[in-house]
């Protein structure tokens, strides 16, 4: 038996090196359908767009589309990771409103304590965040009831702030947001920070770790993932995030507002969707959301292009939702198929 | 020298003891077989010595020194790893990101490298001799034994001086299960303990030097491999002799076509298959694993997509999906390979499962007739012998061969008279097995029509009246008489393949 096993294995090590590389390179293709799917989506968008105003592949029209993207792809980088974790993050609406209200309210001229104020908002975000992953790990409460009563709170406390949009924002921040450097403004290097970022903490025991208890909890916490440790640090990340777009949207509206935060939640989930990114834990990258955020903004783009009604826009919106969702559940069935 | 040495263990759970008085003792450089019925304590003192539970008293000694590892994370690091009948893969993550999970070495930056990963992993299976399996495929791409493969992997890469194999070889084909039973040698030359469990006497007795059997939570006897008989060892696992495992095979009258294939193909997993089967005959179908068997089960079925001609009872069909293949004129039912994941809802109560595939017939104006369903929920687990408390008790804290008779049971409810058993007896202890064999003969001798697969070939050749061997997604024999015996399916089974490769 011995003898058969050694056989057999040293035939095998060869095996391994004489698997067809197109074989390989189609699962590949298999697993990714759904970003694929997106990418396309975005080609024939930009195609489109392209055809009905010139000086789309400019500097210029970078620079406007990022700064139009990035508020709701902060929020949604915040959301992926949740997302990837298997919960949801209704709070994120809560966070942006109450840090552009605390932004438009508290932030002062002087730039040193400016920066103070920068900390303590982020902090607050991830504070908030904090609770929510408390609340959901140790008393096993739903992800979606947690955060959509923190919401409420927070929602409330920025009306308590603020009754009305209104408020200052200072002057060294708002050029902050509006940078330019080599070309490219504030908002795009936030966009290549952004996929740096992600590039190292999808690599880190904890981006792995978050993904890995978002595809199999139980699986993960046999092979000694701690629980209430993942859930803080994914619900922290989400509500740091939130507060970062909350700081930059008040670069681009210069005002405070206690409920603009509403009008994020539900699209950081579609731009994730639209991206690849599963609802059931475990599957997507930042890549896709960024991605599916892209493509929400050329959709808004391209309506605008058109001057027709700007309602048109939450109805193309859907439909690219829906055509993704039909990508990535073909995605999942093919990578079952694969695995008979 | 002694590695593990355990005194009088006792478990309670509620008012019930899984373990009452269980002694233990294993040395370095073995193989030790721990055997017991489902429900003998198996399980609970495995789970003790890996720190997923914690004894209520006892003594628990590691080589030499207190042992209470207070989770499994413990035990790892005293040198205890398991390999359990419960998966721990993460579907998501790649075979090498499973085995070193939480492990990973980083670099400065604090991140993980895929390819050191990848070379860990292929000179770990280099070193264990593993046999070909790419360490970046996804776990979710791969089958039941390749995920079993992986999870002996991620216990050896622990380098444990005491390796417990609960149950590994219930889902691998034959070549891995040898493979593995090699692997089991080596290691226990190389100096390591291996604690064995297996329903398959055969295979234990081929490699254990040692046996210890547990019988109601407290220890029986352990002796010498060499010098005890099988019948003992049952004997000594049930405490009464066991009349006879596979019940006779008379030669029924065999009724009319109960079930007609013509030209069955599946995604090139299966190419036109002709099959017929009779009420009354208990068909086996037989072949290496992965070889059609699993789509020809679920064609019938209606859980997958197939081309051909299906006839039942003469009667020309077309299934769709399942619901058709239970609700039609002439329902088929099927017990599915993976009874956690496909044929039961663990958290749900075992008259809710029992009827959840023919709720209608307890309905009247949409509302459930509980009373009419509790009845006919006793009737059939007095027929099928299922231990329970209660019908409210939820079917996941049932032992396994008593989950395996809800299916059953469930199955039986549906009215269907075609009956599809893919590998029913997996992971169910030796008595249960006995009850499921009798049970399907006597459902043959009813009328019924049964398509039997198992992953172990010694039950197809001893209770199924013909053996269909599929080669390739082909039917390259039907066997029948004489013919049923080990040695001519392994031929047919493997007929040409040598040659190809």
């Amino acid at each position: 038996m011995l003898t058969s096993a050694v056989s057999r294995s040293d035939k095998s090590t060869t095996k391994i090196m004489s698997i067809p590389h197109g074989e390989r390179l189609r699962i590949h293709l298999m697993n990714q359908v759904a970003v694929l799917m997106a990418c396309t989506m975005f080609g024939v968008l930009v195609v489109i767009y392209s055809s009905f105003r010139g000086g789309v592949f400019s500097l210029y029209e970078l620079n406007t589309d990022a700064a139009t993207t990035v508020p709701l792809l902060l929020a949604a980088a915040g959301q992926t990771i949740v997302l990837l974790r298997g919960g949801i993050d209704l709070s994120i609406g809560g966070v942006i409103s109450l840090t552009t209200v605390l932004a438009a309210t508290r932030f002062p001229g002087n730039d040193w304590s400016m920066a103070c104020w920068i900390v303590a908002v982020v902090a607050i975000g991830g504070l908030a965040g904090a609770a929510n992953g408390l609340l959901i790990s140790l008393l096993r409460l739903q992800p979606f009831l947690v955060t959509l009563a923190t919401w409420s709170m927070l929602a409330g406390t920025a009306l308590i702030i603020l009754p009305t949009d209104g408020g200052h924002i200072p002057d060294g921040w708002t050029t902050a947001g509006n940078l330019t450097a080599v070309g490219l403004s504030t908002p795009v290097w936030i966009l290549i920070l952004l996929g740096l970022f992600w590039c190292w903490f999808s690599r880190t025991r904890l981006g792995l770790a978050i993904r890995a208890t978002g595809s199999a909890e139980k699986s993960a916490f046999l092979s000694g993932v701690s629980l209430p440790m993942i859930d803080i640090s994914t619900y922290c990340l989400s509500g740091v995030f939130a507060a970062l777009s909350g700081l930059f949207l008040v670069t681009q509206t210069a005002t405070g507002s206690p409920t603009v935060g509403n009008d994020y939640i539900l699209p950081t989930v579609a731009a994730a969707v639209i991206g690849g990114v599963s609802l059931f834990g475990g599957r997507g990258s930042l890549f896709g959301t960024i991605l599916g955020a892209a493509i929400l903004t050329v959709i808004g783009n391209l309506v605008f292009a058109l001057q027709i009604s700007s309602f048109w826009q939450p109805v193309a919106s859907g439909v690219v939702l829906l055509i993704a969702v039909l990508g990535s559940s073909l995605a999942e069935r093919s990578a079952n198929r694969e695995g008979i | 020298m002694t590695l593990i040495h355990a005194q009088s263990v006792t478990k309670r759970f509620g008012g019930v003891y899984a373990l009452h008085g269980a002694d233990f003792s294993a040395e370095a450089k073995e193989v030790h077989a721990l055997l017991g019925e489902n429900g003998a304590g198996k399980s609970t003192f495995i789970q003790i010595l890996t720190g997923a539970l914690r004894p209520d008293s006892g003594n628990l000694l590691l080589k030499a020194q207190p042992y209470s590892p207070r989770n499994p994370l413990e035990a790892q690091a005293a040198g205890v790893s398991a390999v359990f009948q419960e998966l721990s893969l993460i579907p998501d993550l790649s075979i090498a990101q499973n085995i070193w999970f939480c492990r990973e070495p980083r670099s400065i930056w604090r991140t993980i490298s895929t390819r050191t990963l990848g070379r860990m992993t292929e000179e770990l299976f280099f070193r264990y001799q593993f046999p070909t399996l790419r360490p970046d495929r996804l776990i979710r791409s791969l089958s039941l034994g390749e995920r079993q493969i992986v999870e002996v992997a991620k216990a050896l890469s622990r380098n444990p001086d005491a390796l417990i194999l609960d149950e590994a070889t219930s889902a691998m084909p034959r070549r891995e299960t040898e493979w593995l039973l090699g692997l089991v040698e080596r290691l226990a030359r190389s100096g390591k303990l291996v604690i064995f469990i297996s329903h398959r006497l055969a295979e234990v007795r081929a490699i254990v030097d040692r046996i210890t059997v547990f019988r109601n939570g407290a220890t029986v006897a352990t002796y010498e491999s060499r010098s005890v008989s099988d019948d003992q060892i049952i004997s000594d696992m049930l405490g009464r002799r066991l009349d006879r495992l596979y019940p006779h095979r008379h030669i029924a009258k065999r009724g009319p076509i109960a079930l007609a294939i013509r030209g069955l193909s599946c995604d090139r997993r299966l190419t036109d298959v002709h099959l017929t089967v009779h009420a009354g005959e208990i068909m086996g179908i037989s072949g290496l694993q992965g070889h059609g068997q699993r789509e020809l089960f679920l064609s019938l079925f209606g859980a997958t997509k197939s081309e051909g001609e299906i006839e039942l009872w003469g009667k020309k069909v077309h299934i769709a999906s399942p619901y058709r293949a239970l609700r039609g004129t002439n329902p088929v039912a099927l017990v599915p390979e993976d009874r956690r994941g496909q044929g039961l809802l663990l958290a749900r109560s075992i008259g809710e499962n029992l009827t959840l595939a023919v709720m209608r017939h307890f309905a009247r104006f949409g509302f459930l007739n509980t009373r009419r369903e509790e009845k006919l929920c006793t009737d059939i687990s007095r027929v099928l012998n299922v231990k329970y408390h209660g019908f409210d008790q939820a079917v996941g804290t049932l032992s396994g061969g008593n989950q395996q008779k809800v299916v059953f049971g469930k199955m039986l409810l549906t009215k269907a008279k075609i009956l599809l058993l893919y590998d029913p007896t997996r992971g169910v202890d030796v008595g249960t097995k006995g009850e499921i064999f009798q049970l399907m003969r006597k459902l043959a001798s009813d009328g019924y029509a049964i398509l039997f697969y198992s992953s172990d070939l010694s039950e197809i050749s001893n209770v199924a009246d013909r053996v269909a061997v599929l080669q390739r997604g082909r039917v390259v024999a039907v066997l029948s008489g004489e013919d049923v015996v080990e040695p001519v399916i392994l031929r047919w089974a493997m007929s040409g393949i040598d040659n190809a490769n």
